[in-house]
């Protein structure tokens, strides 16, 4: 099966970030591969050395960045495409899945794999709108992905419970990081990344002002302090229960 | 005059919490603002659920009535549910189409965006509608920070987080207007092998009123034993952190957080939960947070309302012993 992996760079999360002016900054200012997105790089490799196939990733971001690529082709990814906007401004997800669509038409695949949400905006609309857009079958937040001739199929977590699909490919899906733990790169796959090329494609960003637009960041309201519970086991479950009576939660 | 929308979800005809909450929510920016409210439900019964949706104030209901939406579903029903509301959308022409934030409408919010050309806010904390735009703020970065967003359509799609705003009544008549939907008209292209439904008799998390959560600190299947006894005499639905459910001794289903469920109840207990930023993500909409961990300076106890120092597995039996008995 042929994937390609749509991947995304995000802020370190683990990073120290501060709040400036309505700005978040990166006290490191370093991008990572979206986790989210490394689980769905995984899941394709992992198929691909099962069964063969090939494993392409697919970036949209403006020049320079490419760690998350790099990243992906350490893991063992054997090619990438970064896509450059042709215009530097802002762009919402509607406009990111557009441009990846545009680019997705004119490329043969099987599956096209995506993380369930990317880490700095916990937005989590891409696959379903790629779906939409190139009419494709989706799954989302999937947490286990198989092949069965020439179907994908695909465990994804719901609600209240699990729902095993059958897709017919070409097809959409994107992964909960509850798929796998990401292989580490190593030394041999950091070098052999160098020496992959990464095509560069000027992407078409949508006309017009996007629809939707982040005004400015603020911090989290924080919650009341609450209170440890002092003496022995049994003295602070027998504040506990009479608290909580007496807030009525029980 | 606008009108405002609400998706409600059902479960085996039972309207939603978080549905409610939504449904609240737009009732009150409809009362300030002069416009118009209506609710919107696809069900394989939906008269079953008038009665509920008149007393949160809905006048109006729209309606996809088909039995492929009957539980448990024998067929994919994502992408009709996204075919049944951009009809309902279609009839009702609402300038805001609110949904609750539930793994279900995150499958197809996307896909619902791209069919009805309107921008989406997905899983806000809060929102309003200013003028012909919708603003909102949404926990971003493991909820660190919250984004002020803003979008301007026609309808805006807006998710709406459980728990962030409470569900009233305000009884109404109300009128059911079906909307004509045809299965026929939604592609193929995947069908639905089987579903793993979660334990028997399970109470659904993002939904539940107590929640009882085991983390790293529950070793054991006697451990396991305490979390069920303790969540038991709470009525509480079970949660876990992502160590838990790695280690096997908790579904996956019910792993509570970012990349898990986001829950809201009146009461959540954290059992030997550390209180990773990941975690924690999924809980601050919790009216009152019990921390019960062995380590004094284990995060949890910053987020917690009632914190309990002490190894669990001395803490649960007194604990349960204690609601037992009172």
């Amino acid at each position: 099966m042929r994937f390609i992996v749509c991947v995304k760079q995000v802020p370190d999360v683990a990073a120290p970030l501060q709040l400036h002016e309505g700005e978040i900054h990166a006290e490191t200012g370093r991008l990572v591969l979206n986790a989210y997105d490394a689980s769905a790089v995984e899941a394709a490799l992992d198929l691909t050395e099962t069964h063969g196939g090939s494993v392409h990733v697919v970036l949209v971001g403006p020049t320079g960045g490419q760690e998350a690529i790099r990243k992906a082709l350490a893991m063992g990814v054997e090619s990438a495409t970064h896509i450059q906007p042709d215009a530097d401004a802002a762009i919402d997800s509607d406009g990111y899945a557009r441009m990846l669509a545009d680019y997705l038409r004119d490329e043969d695949f099987d599956v096209v794999a995506c993380g369930k949400q990317a880490q700095d905006t916990d937005a989590g609309l891409t696959g379903s709108m790629l779906g939409a857009l190139l009419a494709l079958p989706f799954a989302g937040n999937a947490i286990k992905m198989d092949r069965d001739g020439d179907l994908l199929v695909v465990t994804r977590q719901s609600d209240s419970s699990q729902e095993v699909l059958a897709l017919e490919t070409p097809c959409v899906v994107s992964c909960s990081n509850d798929m796998n733990d990401p292989r580490v790169p190593n030394l041999k796959g950091i070098m052999a990344a160098r020496r992959k090329q990464i095509e560069v494609k000027i992407g078409v960003r949508p006309r017009g002002e996007p629809a939707t637009r982040v005004r400015r960041y603020e911090a989290a309201p924080e919650r009341e302090p609450g209170r440890i519970l002092e003496g022995d086991p049994q003295e602070a479950v027998d504040e506990l229960v009479r608290l909580l009576k007496e807030g009525h939660v029980i | 005059m606008g009108t405002l929308l609400t998706y409600v979800e059902t479960r085996n005809g039972q309207v939603k919490r978080s549905s409610l909450e939504v449904l609240s929510r737009c009732r009150e920016i409809a009362a300030a603002r002069g416009d118009e409210l209506a609710a919107a439900v696809v069900e394989a019964d939906p008269a079953r659920c008038v009665d509920e949706l008149a007393r949160h104030g809905a006048p109006t209901t729209y309606a996809v009535r088909h039995p492929i939406f009957a539980r448990p579903a024998t067929v994919p029903t994502t992408l009709p549910l996204t075919v049944a509301l951009a009809r309902i959308a279609g009839e009702a022409s609402p300038t805001v189409l609110a949904l609750p934030s539930s793994e279900s409408v995150r499958e197809m919010l996307g896909a619902l965006s791209v069919r009805l050309h309107a921008p989406a806010l997905p899983d806000v904390a809060s929102f309003e509608v200013k003028d012909d735009a919708v603003e909102a703020l949404r926990p971003v970065l493991a909820g660190k920070f919250l984004a002020n967003v803003r979008a301007q359509g026609a309808p805006v799609l807006v998710s709406v987080r459980s728990g962030s705003y409470a569900a009233s009544e305000a009884p109404v008549d109300t009128t059911l207007r079906e909307v004509a939907f045809d299965a026929g008209e939604v592609p193929s292209g995947l069908s639905l092998r089987e579903v793993v439904a979660g334990a028997e008799g399970a109470r659904e998390l993002s939904e539940a009123r107590a929640v009882v959560a085991a983390g790293r600190g529950v070793r054991d299947s006697a451990g396991r034993k305490l979390i069920e006894e303790l969540a038991e005499v709470l009525g509480a639905a079970i949660g876990s952190s992502r160590p838990v459910v790695e280690s096997g001794l908790f579904p996956a289903a019910t792993q509570v957080g970012q990349t898990g469920k986001i829950v809201s109840p009146e009461l959540y207990v954290a059992v030997g939960i550390s209180g990773a930023i990941q975690h924690v993500a999924g809980i601050t909409n919790s009216r009152i947070i019990v921390a019960i961990n062995k380590d004094p300076e284990a995060p949890i106890f910053r987020w917690a309302t009632y914190g309990i120092v002490g190894d669990l597995y001395e803490v649960l039996p007194g604990l349960i012993a204690t609601l037992k008995s009172s």
